[in-house]
């Protein structure tokens, strides 16, 4: 026995109260954790980032298209191992036109090659290198749309409207759980022949894989010295800026998300403070006994600590008990599934779990600091004649 | 239970309100009680008083009003004593009986408890002469709800370097006792009135304190429990040794004591 289990003891004195408290602040728990999932999905895409990979696009916004020769160009830079392009497509499936899937024309020749966590057998890529319209997908979208390798797929355009026809030739294998596995790609030959010839050789921006991740920034800037004095100036960086830059236009999102986080967490310091604070003013009398045989102040501090820790814990604890199962088997499968390109994988990592129990701990700690403090500098006599 | 003559027992020389009273001291109760003093109770020549307090006043501030509780009292305690402290509602039983516990400090005057000199300590030193000096009896038991019988008398060992086992065991000699090591397990809500009081005296009792001050003990018990507790009380003032001291508003309790003082408005009478 020591002062910190007795005070650990306390909690289970009025069992309706700590539960309803435990269950306030671990509800609350679960919507942080929720929320600190669906930024960490969010940012899945930055952190995964391939270091040796740096990105082109137009200088004024990712929307704006380069030139294709901008490709050619960059291949050739000191450094660069080999680049590829894309295009944003923005192909809907017309059944459930609500569904949101990349859908990219892509350098058939070179896009597997600088993006090699999207794996395709040999065979596959050149039976897709063959068929003009054929396209790659990933099996989450395949499940999506319910198709497989064989089947016909006709797809709206919008931003090259239109209905667009594609065989389905091959599904991408994911080596790395940041991949999207929901993506559409298809040849841009196809994209570049179909379109009017003014919208022509144009894409949407560049890849490139480099020989030393040093040297990213020598050569980011080195190609965009290249095309300075051109019509087109470019924007060369990491893969980790580049997808950053994109996640910027949803910067206002993540931000009131942020904020909702903190509003949650606010409640559930107070929920913790009016409890800690209830629980105090009823045991003044055994503080004061507490204080008669002995104890000093810091040891009344200590004894309500301890038991704002053990609320916390359990608060914290309960809430990730509730949220990991919600999550893992639930909400995550589901909107991996269907919402795979802006959730390609949607799991509570490790650091919300830690910031989960070590938030519940620390705030009920905070909380119970002012009634602590009180509780201390209350006088033996005074505390001893409080009656709860 | 032998009956303590406290100016036969302890000699002569005798104090009141640090004024020689003859040999005598204190005088009989005309109501019966064994002894009656509002004096203090001193040998000339023998050990100190353990408690001794000189022209101690005591003032507390309803708002801005200032409210004498205490005024210029002296009291000798001898060693060993058990006295009674009685008096009307409001008459300062407990607030001498705080101040002599270190629970509170006088607004005037010298308070000295077995070689402390209560004014000059702080509050940190105030709880180490508690924890060590001091064993504390209250009305309402004041146990806590989660702890067994045992964690409660275990509780004060928690600031003595004892390993948790030499805990064990003495607040299991402690509840021995006072009779209670068969309830060594049960939580307060198990035990009686009488119980949880033995509890209490054990747990006043563990840290083998030189004072015990018991605040109304008996206030809550019926009169089985409450002679229960007394001859406990008498037990430990000729057994161990232990000096007592005990508030009381119980004639009955109070002809327990050795010596009866009573306080007036604020002053030994």
């Amino acid at each position: 026995m020591n002062l910190v289990s007795v005070a650990a003891k306390n909690v289970g004195r009025n069992k309706g109260r700590s539960v309803m408290t435990v269950l306030g602040a671990a509800i609350a728990i679960v919507l942080f954790v929720l929320l600190q999932t669906v930024l960490s999905a969010w940012n899945v895409g930055v952190e995964a980032a391939a270091k040796d990979r740096i990105g082109t696009r137009h200088k004024i916004s990712f929307i704006l298209p380069l030139p294709k020769r901008y490709a050619d160009d960059i291949r050739a830079v000191p450094g660069v191992k080999t680049a590829t392009w894309a295009n944003w497509f923005g192909g809907k499936d017309p059944k459930n036109p609500n569904s949101f899937f990349a859908t990219m024309a892509v350098d058939s020749k070179t896009f597997f090659d600088v993006y090699d966590e999207m794996k395709l057998a040999p065979e596959v890529k050149e039976k897709w290198l063959e068929d003009r319209k054929g396209a790659i997908v990933g099996d989450v979208l395949a499940k999506q749309l319910a198709v497989k390798v064989g089947d016909r797929i006709t797809l709206s355009g919008t931003i090259f409207p239109g209905d667009w026809q594609f065989n389905v030739v091959g599904i991408y294998e994911a080596t790395r759980k940041s991949v999207d596995r929901s993506q559409f790609i298809f040849h841009w030959d196809y994209l570049n022949e179909s379109i009017p010839e003014k919208q022509r050789d144009t894409i949407g921006w560049v890849i490139a894989r480099i020989d030393d991740p040093g040297k990213g920034a020598d050569i980011s800037a080195t190609v965009d010295r290249m095309f300075d004095e051109r019509d087109i100036q470019t924007a060369t960086m990491s893969e980790k800026a580049m997808n950053l830059s994109f996640m910027a236009m949803l910067s206002a999102i993540l931000k009131a998300l942020n904020i909702v986080s903190v509003v949650i967490l606010f409640i559930m310091t107070l929920i913790l403070g009016n409890t800690i604070a209830m629980g105090v003013r009823e045991r003044t009398n055994e503080y004061g006994v507490l204080r008669a045989i002995g104890f000093q102040p810091k040891h009344i501090v200590v004894f309500i600590l301890a038991e704002a820790a053990t609320v916390g814990l359990f608060s914290g604890l309960v809430g990730l008990a509730l949220a990991y199962p919600i999550v893992e088997l639930g909400m995550g499968r589901f909107l991996e599934e269907n919402m795979g390109g802006f959730f390609p994988y949607f799991r509570i990592d490790k650091s919300t779990m830690a910031a989960a129990v070590g938030l519940g701990l620390g705030l009920s700690l905070a909380a119970a600091l002012i009634p602590a403090y009180r509780a201390s500098k209350l006088s033996v006599t005074d505390a001893l004649r409080r009656i709860a | 239970m032998a009956d303590v003559e406290s100016g036969g027992d302890k000699g002569g020389g005798d104090k009141v309100g640090g004024e020689d009273v003859g040999d005598d001291s204190p005088a009989k109760s005309t109501e019966g009680h064994p002894h009656r003093a509002g004096s203090p109770v001193s040998r000339s020549g023998g050990p100190p008083p353990i408690i001794e307090m000189r022209g101690v006043g005591k003032v507390f501030f309803r708002g801005k009003e200032p409210v004498e509780v205490l005024r210029n009292l002296n009291l000798d305690v001898p060693e060993g004593s058990f006295e009674a402290l009685m008096g009307p509602s409001g008459s300062g039983k407990s607030t001498l009986l705080n101040l002599i516990a270190g629970l509170d400090q006088p607004t005037s005057g010298t308070a000295r408890v077995a070689g402390h000199d209560l004014v000059k300590m702080n509050d940190s030193e105030l709880a180490k002469f508690r924890s060590r000096t001091m064993g504390f009896i209250f009305q309402a038991y004041n146990l806590l709800p989660v702890l067994t019988a045992l964690e409660n008398v275990e509780l004060p060992l928690l600031l003595v370097s004892l390993t948790a086992s030499e805990r064990r065991k003495r607040a299991q000699t402690a509840l021995r006792v006072v009779g209670l090591e068969e309830r060594m397990d049960h939580y307060p809500r198990q035990l009686s009135g009488g119980q949880e009081q033995r509890v209490t005296i054990a747990r006043a009792l563990v840290n083998d304190p030189t004072i015990i001050v018991a605040d109304e003990p008996t206030g809550d018990l019926d009169r089985k429990s409450a002679d229960d507790v007394l001859t406990l009380l008498e037990r430990l003032n000729t057994e161990l040794k232990k000096t007592i001291l005990m508030v009381t508003h119980d004639p009955a309790a109070a002809e327990r004591a050795t010596v009866i003082r009573r306080l007036n408005k604020g002053a030994l009478e």
